[in-house]
């Protein structure tokens, strides 16, 4: 026990926390945006899998990872307008909309990479590994002198260009969401769609524009995914990481900062799940940890959040009897 | 409007969607096909979509000719059985508004633990399967508890908590498998062989039923679908469970035990899903071997869209996609195609068919000549007086 915990007290084990929860956390502003303009976007899973199969492709085709991952934003943006489209204008139910997505994005996608590959190495697996190389993925940073810095510097220094950015992202859509008049406008049509739009604000261009962010933050998630997390797409990659950001979203109580901290701890919850295999754990029964730990969050929160209504409620009717 | 306008509302809609599914595949039918030319492309682009629309049915040869293929309806057929039982599973919990997407691992486990019945319980033939199927559909009842309590009693989201069940059920069922109950002696990862007591036999004992696997879990299949749209047309929970889904507020405000209603369609959805895994398993299968989800519980919530949530018509939905999915199949293997063109296609026809709005404008047409016609009818009835 001791011994496996001092193989958590590594760098590794916090730079490995820190790199699996970025793509997750992307997934979860996104999440958390459109959860303020009042719906739910559950097709994170299936627009993640299309923007890492197109960012993929794309930066083999044209031999550059920049084009790959503009490409993979544009896929996700686009996807998730369509999406808008549906949900908006031929009213179908926006979770409906969502599990077609994620229909798609499990087979369609590699139907997709087959057809445009023309690989079709054994009969149900294709992938694009075997064209990616290291220099077509996104480069990781290291970071002048902090990586100086004993054990904090091997923690923070080194990561993907994506990681930082997403925890950058953080702050920039919690700024977004409560310093400017659009994020006013999103948490607006959110909390009274009517209110909102008796002073002038459109709500369906703040629907459209909320779904654009939750497509253009899965288009960073799925370029982590394919062009950082692993060099090249395969079938299923995100393997649920689109759903469990629905969850750290309802964690996070909704806000960014929480959603950040939830994304952490299902990094912390694979990371340790990695190192229990590690150490002789059989991986069918490390694998499954992220998602329990998701569903235990969940419960968690959901009694935390009770018990606070309660009080707040009981404490609301003392100070009325009181006043009486 | 009237029934009948209704109806062929209804039916060009379902018409329209599916012929924007099948432009799609043409279109990606044609990019991927094979041919230098554009002339070989159209060719190629022929032969697939002829090998997906009527290859279920008929054998093309060029010795021959085109001849009807027995074996391949009874192999859509028998496609079917777990697929009616999905949809039925997502009918019943979507129809309470409940989007639980169990119905994946659902099968899955269902599948497991029937196959775990039908090889360490000794019991005698006619018994076996029975005891075994509902042990199944059991299991999964009571797992399905969980999404559903913390649903009625914490608020937790039924759908993310479904999901991560899947994934939890696949694993750990991976992880038993792997370490206590596989056959040592094979190559691959299978259990022992079920007893032969717990067979589920083919309903005619030819080469044609046999060789598709087409058993009598087809009968019980069809027996679930009416059952399952007599609780839901004919019986007070069935009502209740519907009233849910339009409108929750209402159905608590007149009285009705929200949380126990929910609570039960996801029980009977749980029961479902797990006695067609059960049922798939001793039908089709002599040992457990399912390694993944098989994606029965994805195409059950096409399924059940296709069906708009009626248990009647899910049958027919379920025929439909067991059509495609064996057209998609023979695709792939005479045309080069890959057979995922069938998860696009599924997708596109999915979103129209959820679309309320597609051809809105075609339904007002309708409406407003339905109106019209019945003011001219007043009018000509007052005049007659």
């Amino acid at each position: 026990m001791l011994n496996f915990l001092k193989i958590l007290a590594t760098p590794e084990f916090f730079f490995s926390i820190i790199r699996i929860s970025a793509p997750i956390l992307f997934a979860t502003l996104a999440a958390i945006v459109v959860e303020k303009a009042g719906f739910a976007n559950i097709g994170l899973e299936g627009l993640m899998m299309f923007s890492a199969l197109s960012g993929s492709l794309v930066s083999y085709y044209a031999g550059s990872w920049f084009w790959g991952f503009l490409a993979a934003l544009a896929t996700g943006v686009l996807m998730s307008l369509l999406m808008g489209f549906f949900a908006f204008k031929l009213k179908t139910d926006i979770i409906l909309v969502g599990i077609a997505v994620n229909m798609m994005g499990s087979g369609g996608t590699l139907f997709l990479c087959k057809v445009i590959t023309n690989l079709t190495e054994g009969k149900a697996m294709a992938s694009t590994t075997g064209l990616i190389t290291k220099s077509l993925c996104i480069p990781d940073i290291t970071i002048p002198l902090v990586n100086k810095i004993p054990f904090l510097g091997a923690v923070l220094s080194g990561h993907n260009l994506l990681t930082y950015l997403a925890f950058l992202f953080v702050l920039l859509t919690s700024i977004m969401l409560y310093k400017t008049s659009l994020g006013l406008n999103i948490r607006a049509v959110g909390e009274n769609a009517n209110a909102a739009s008796s002073v002038g604000v459109s709500v369906l261009r703040i629907k459209y524009i909320a779904m654009a962010f939750s497509g253009l933050m899965s288009g960073f998630g799925g370029a982590f995914m394919s062009m950082a997390y692993a060099q090249g797409w395969s079938q299923d990659m995100v393997s649920g990481r689109g759903f469990i950001a629905l969850a750290a979203q309802a964690m996070g109580g909704g806000e960014c900062l929480g959603g950040m901290l939830s994304a952490l701890v299902f990094g912390f919850a694979q990371a340790l799940g990695i190192k229990f295999s590690a150490v002789g754990l059989d991986s069918n029964l490390a694998s499954p940890i992220p998602y329990a730990v998701t569903i235990i969050g969940l419960v968690v929160f959901a009694v935390v959040r009770n018990n606070r209504i309660k009080k707040q409620h009981s404490a609301a009717a003392l100070a009325k009897s009181a006043e009486k | 409007m009237t029934k009948r306008r209704q109806m062929r509302f209804t039916i060009i809609r379902s018409l329209v969607a599916i012929l924007i599914a099948l432009l799609v595949a043409t279109i990606l039918i044609f990019i991927s096909a094979a041919g230098a030319t554009f002339q070989d492309k159209l060719e190629a682009t022929r032969e697939a979509l002829k090998q997906m629309l009527a290859g279920p049915l008929f054998r093309f040869s060029k010795k021959s000719g085109t001849a009807f293929e027995a074996k391949r309806l009874a192999d859509i057929l028998a496609a079917m059985i777990p697929t009616i039982f999905t949809g039925l599973s997502v009918c019943v919990m979507f129809s309470a508004n409940q989007f639980n997407l169990g119905a994946e691992g659902g099968i899955m486990l269902g599948a497991f633990i029937t196959a775990m019945a039908a090889i360490y319980m000794p019991l005698f033939a006619g018994l076996h399967p029975l005891v075994a199927v509902l042990l199944g559909g059991a299991v999964v009842a009571v797992v399905m508890l969980l999404p559903a309590l913390l649903k009625t009693k914490l608020n937790v989201s039924e759908m993310v908590c479904s999901l991560m069940l899947n994934y939890i059920i696949m694993y750990v069922i991976k992880f038993l498998m792997n370490t206590y109950l596989a056959d040592k002696s094979r190559g691959q990862i299978m259990s022992y062989a079920f007893r032969e007591t717990a067979n589920i036999p083919p309903i005619i004992n030819n080469s044609v039923f046999s060789g598709a696997k087409l058993t009598w879990g087809f009968v019980i299949a069809i027996l679930a679908v009416i059952l399952c749209g007599l609780f839901m047309y004919r019986s007070r929970w069935g009502y209740a469970i519907r009233m849910i889904g339009i409108n929750q507020d209402f159905a608590k405000y007149s009285g009705m035990k929200v949380g126990g209603v929910i609570v039960l369609s996801q029980l009977l959805g749980g029961f479902l899903a797990g006695a067609g895994g059960g049922i798939e398993m001793l039908g089709r299968y002599t040992n457990f071997s399912w390694s993944a989800l098989p994606g029965y519980g994805w195409t059950g919530i096409t399924i059940a869209i296709l069906a708009g949530n009626n248990p009647y018509m899910v049958p027919l939905a379920a025929f439909f996609m067991a059509y495609l999915s064996k057209g998609c199949d023979l695709m792939a293997t005479y045309a080069k195609v890959p057979a995922q063109l069938i998860d696009i296609v599924q997708g596109v026809i999915f979103l129209f068919f959820a679309a309320e709005q597609f051809l809105s404008g075609y339904r007002q047409k309708l409406v407003v000549k339905s109106a019209q016609e019945e003011i001219e009818m007043a009018k000509a009835q007052k005049e007659g007086i």
